[in-house]
């Protein structure tokens, strides 16, 4: 009986698994097809011919630079909104004071904003302080409207973090930032690892604000550079596929390392030390 | 100690990023400086043309900004290439900040009318009557024509016909129809050997107002539709509701491929091309597609003819078309530049008409002498219907304003998917348009 | 420990940055309500006459409801992603490499997933009616073309879309329980599914209701895939709160009008949330 309870649960697991890994498989034929093939018949057969070319096409359009630009502005912004919300989630589950309350509030709000609603607002910022067409308008805008979900994530998790080792690192004679940078950090790791993994995919993936803002191709963004394969009557569905395979491989590597980091970072961490 | 150590490296890879991205900060110095500094000129273009999908029409719009900077020492043309529906997007979003590039793309009619009010854009007749007088095709700069005034001179111009695919035709015995009731008869033979009459994208919603439009067309007259968006007529006249009527009878006859209402006009191309449908109702915009285009099985060109919509019952002219002017380009208003951004423009549209047809298969604006150009006998078709066209109706969405185009759009898809009655469909038009 | 300078570091990078680049522009979008403005031409104070036009709009309400509707199913599948961060946490055999290769879809983009789902659901060449033909459907639907179906059709690959993020989530909080409570659990012989329910769920409440905050929240002004797949078609029957602001504000030029339209969402936003945050209040958080 428990031996076919347990086949049973592998099973739709793993039919769960062949799920989820299809569109990997999916889009990395896709993108060795052209228009005809991609739009006729079965997603799963193999191109008649390997288009190698829809690579080399898209690299020659200047992927490159579009492809350092993601890295910089997305790891920028990943390290300020994951630094400034553990500084923020830090002083509002572990100190007391009044506002507390409505600063957790205000975070709430600040996820309800439709993207499309605060675009002309903050277009018209930015010009007025410069800042249009510069990468900094990105960088600054993806932290600030990952800021509160990035916050409401860790807010959980510090709420269980034990009291007793704060207690113990007073009396030990730590300061506050000695106690946030050497002790909370380390401890929420795990969590942290978690904040990255969806920052990582909200930035990456991201291409409204870069239309939007940048205008110079050299501050463009990987996302950009699929637009560049759509056309006003024709598009090029394989070169985008391309661009889909080669913007998706770099972040499922930072994908791998940070989500072992989940599980890691806690048997370093200080609650079993 | 272990987490000493990943703190420090994380401030560390930290200061990093901030001293690479204050390196790249530092060339954007270099690059800005638009406007005019000392004797430079430049003017902003932004165009919808991406090297990745059109290649040639990328590469001409490149030709023509290095001729004109050579001729034209001191100016230089900054472009920025976006997507059509970021393109669009972006517009929107510059007008707002009064930030529209110098020089630009437009569409006609709808879509120019609340720039022109609110003064964004800058007449253009000074130019069209001097340096482009008479080399449009008559018809097409004057939709873009407001209160007298010319806003935008056009690129292309287009007509819609329907495209078929002979191989299937012959293989059922069938042949382009004249009348309606043979192309009826085309629908009802090839639905009953199960093979999908006509290949139809209605996501996109323009691709319906097609038909529409021809069956209004060819029903009330070329003037009807026209008459009732610029409220001369009703749209409760007795030939719209009837061609709503005829748009579901088509439906019952399965004469489009299932599911198009969920299907992108891209699908419904693409099933044409792979032979899966027999006829597609498109603009000649995609005339490439059957002729020049090497990406395409030859044998799949050679087998694709074109026929125009026919009469129906005898009325309406076949000489007809649904079509008209494509993109065009605008000089804005607040262009510190505005001389040479017109100078510019009337370069480019000359170019444009020179270089157009040969290297990218656009049919120019501008007049053409097609007996000068070697070119594939269906573009010479093409534009041999061009010049015997006794009218050609703008594009529905195109004529309306934005707001009406969107009550339109969405009736189309409601007409087809038999959502509304064509009594209901002539109504909420007619309620939109009188509206405004 | 309630030295203000202290607080004030630690709060005010996220706080200012928050303050100047949301609530400002959620100002100005307010204050554009009040506007009839084309975002072209100049504006003309009109009042509360946008937000009066909104309540008596029968299509704003249409997709309000369509996106409260996707609110409710992303809540109850909730419940699912839980259960598989459960098993997945529990040590079972290969449960590191389960737990990567679930969360693999989260890293596509939206472009991605909408092509990847317009062929799965092409009513003649796609996947799934291919299968459905293949076990004997006679003339299987139309996915994206019906209206009674299309809002239900496009609802599956958004809840698949955002599986892999609260799977993350609440696998990252079952591995911060820490293992001597489960230990303990063990030795007084509870059994793995009473551990998970009784001991594992109770402490990890705290995100649970968070995630439910954020799937409310985020279904209520989701946008990417609706507008790729279907453009709030067809005849509307899938259109969204977010969608149709777009609409409104980018394809109309109301843009008076679709600010206005923003705005109502938030606020029902605002209330929902608060609703859902009523429901699952409970006295305490659960402290180890």
């Amino acid at each position: 009986m428990k031996r076919l309870g347990s086949f049973l649960l592998y099973l739709s697991l793993a039919l769960v698994a062949i799920f989820q890994i299809f569109p990997i498989v999916w889009l990395f034929l896709f993108s060795l097809k052209d228009n005809r093939e991609i739009f006729s018949g079965d997603p799963f057969a193999l191109p008649s011919q390997f288009r190698w070319e829809n690579y080399t096409k898209v690299w020659e359009g200047g992927i490159g630079i579009y492809f350092w630009n993601s890295v910089w502005i997305t790891a920028l912004a990943i390290l300020f909104t994951v630094l400034f919300a553990s500084m923020a989630t830090f002083a509002i589950t572990r100190m007391k004071w009044k506002l507390s309350k409505l600063v957790l509030g205000l975070c709430m709000v600040g996820m309800m904003i439709p993207i499309h609603s605060s675009i002309i607002p903050l277009f018209k910022m930015f010009l007025n302080v410069n800042l249009i067409d510069s990468p900094w308008s990105i960088v600054i805008t993806y932290t600030a409207y990952n800021l509160p979900i990035t916050i409401m994530i860790l807010l959980g998790f510090y709420y269980t973090l034990p009291r007793e080792i704060e207690e113990a690192a007073i009396i030990d004679g730590c300061s506050v930032p000695q106690m946030f940078f050497r002790i909370i950090l380390p401890m929420t790791i795990p969590v942290m690892s978690t904040t990255v993994i969806i920052n990582m995919i909200y930035n990456w993936n991201e291409f409204v604000f870069v239309n939007t803002f940048i205008s110079s191709d050299h501050y463009k963004t990987l996302t950009v550079g699929i637009q560049n394969f759509i056309g006003q009557y024709m598009t090029d569905w394989g070169a985008i596929g391309a661009t889909l395979v080669i913007s998706v491989l770099p972040i499922l590597l930072a994908f791998i390392f940070f989500s072992n980091k989940v599980v890691e970072g806690l048997s370093s961490s200080a609650v079993k030390g | 100690m272990k987490q000493k150590k990943a703190i420090t490296l994380l401030f560390a890879l930290f200061l990093s990023i901030l001293v690479i991205a204050g390196c790249s900060n530092s060339d954007k110095e270099k690059a800005s400086g638009s406007g005019d500094s000392g004797d430079e000129k430049t003017i902003k273009f932004m165009h919808l043309w991406p090297e990745g999908s059109s290649k040639t029409h990328y590469t001409i719009v490149e030709e023509i900004i290095s001729n004109f900077e050579n001729e034209n020492p001191g100016v230089n043309v900054e472009v920025e290439v976006l997507s059509n529906e970021q393109y669009k997007d972006k517009i929107k979003v510059l007008s707002t900040s009064n930030e529209l590039p110098d020089v630009g793309m437009t569409w006609a009619a709808g879509y120019l009318t609340p720039y022109v009010d609110g003064k964004k854009f800058t007449p253009l007749d000074d130019i069209l009557q001097s340096d482009l007088k008479d080399s449009f095709v008559p018809g097409t700069a004057e939709a873009y024509a407001i209160d007298g005034k010319t806003y935008g001179l056009p690129l292309e111009l287009n007509i819609a016909t329907i495209f078929y695919n002979k191989a299937i035709f012959d293989e059922y015995g069938l042949e382009a129809p004249k009348t309606y009731d043979e192309f009826k008869n085309v629908i009802k033979t090839l639905s009953d050997n199960g093979v999908a009459p006509i290949a139809l994208g209605n996501k996109d919603r323009w691709t319906g107002s097609l038909w529409y439009m021809y069956l209004a067309d060819r029903i009330g007259g070329a003037d009807v539709l026209t008459s009732a968006i610029n409220r001369s007529g009703t749209f409760e006249d007795p030939a719209l509701v009837s061609a709503a009527k005829e748009i579901q009878n088509m439906v019952d006859m399965n004469a489009f491929v299932k599911g198009f209402n969920g299907l992108a006009d891209e699908e419904a191309k693409s099933m044409f091309m792979n032979s899966q449908a027999a006829m597609y109702l498109i603009g000649s915009w995609d005339l490439p597609n059957f002729t020049t285009n090497e990406d395409i099985p030859k044998e799949f060109r050679d087998s694709i003819g074109f026929f125009n919509f026919p009469t129906v019952d005898g009325k309406g002219e076949l000489t007809s078309h649904v079509g008209g002017p494509g993109v065009g380009l605008f000089v804005s208003e607040d262009s510190d530049v505005k001389e040479e951004a017109k100078k510019f423009v009337s370069y480019f549209v000359k170019a444009w008409g020179e270089k157009s047809v040969t290297q990218a298969g656009v049919i120019p604006a501008t007049k053409l002498d097609a007996s000068s150009l070697e070119l594939p006998q269906m573009y010479i078709d093409v534009l041999n219907e061009l010049s015997n066209a006794t009218n050609i109706t703008l594009f529905a969405d195109v004529q309306m304003s934005p707001e009406v185009a969107e009550v339109h759009l969405t009736q189309i898809q409601a007409l087809f998917g038999k959502e509304a009655t064509p009594e209901d469909f002539a109504k909420k038009h007619e309620e939109a348009l009188s509206a405004q | 420990m309630s030295n203000k300078w202290i607080i004030a570091f630690y709060v005010l990078p996220a706080l200012l940055l928050i303050g100047i680049f949301i609530f400002i522009p959620l100002a100005l979008s307010g204050y554009y309500g009040f506007m009839d403005w084309d975002g072209i031409g100049a504006m003309t104070f009109i009042g509360l006459e946008n937000y009066t036009a909104a309540l008596q709009d029968v299509k704003f309400w249409d997709s309000a409801w369509h996106s409260f509707l996707l609110a409710i199913f992303s809540t109850l599948s909730l419940l699912i992603y839980l259960a598989i961060a459960l098993i997945l946490a529990s040590k079972i055999k290969g449960s590191d490499l389960l737990r990567k290769i679930y969360l693999i879809p989260m890293l596509l983009s939206s472009v991605a997933i909408a092509q990847l789902w317009i062929k799965i659901y092409n009513p003649t060449s796609g996947m799934l009616n291919q299968i459905l033909l293949k076990i004997g459907v006679e003339n299987p639907p139309a996915w994206l073309a019906e209206t009674s179906i299309v809002l239900y059709a496009i609802f599956i690959p958004i809840l698949w879309q955002y599986a892999g993020f609260y799977i993350l989530i609440y696998y990252a909080a079952l591995k911060n329980i820490p293992d001597s409570i489960i230990e303990a659990a063990r030795i007084d012989g509870a059994s793995p599914v009473q551990i998970a329910l009784r001991i594992k769920l109770p402490l990890i409440m705290g995100i649970v209701k968070v995630t439910i905050v954020l799937a409310v929240v985020g279904s209520l002004k989701y946008f990417d895939l609706i507008y790729v797949m279907t453009g709030g078609g067809p005849n509307s029957a899938s259109e969204v709160m977010a969608s149709y602001m777009y609409k409104l504000a980018f394809d109309t030029n109301n843009f008076g009008y679709g600010s206005a339209i923003g705005f109502l969402l938030l606020i029902i936003t605002l209330v929902v949330t608060y609703i859902v945050r009523k429901l699952t209040a409970t006295k305490e958080e659960i402290q180890y």
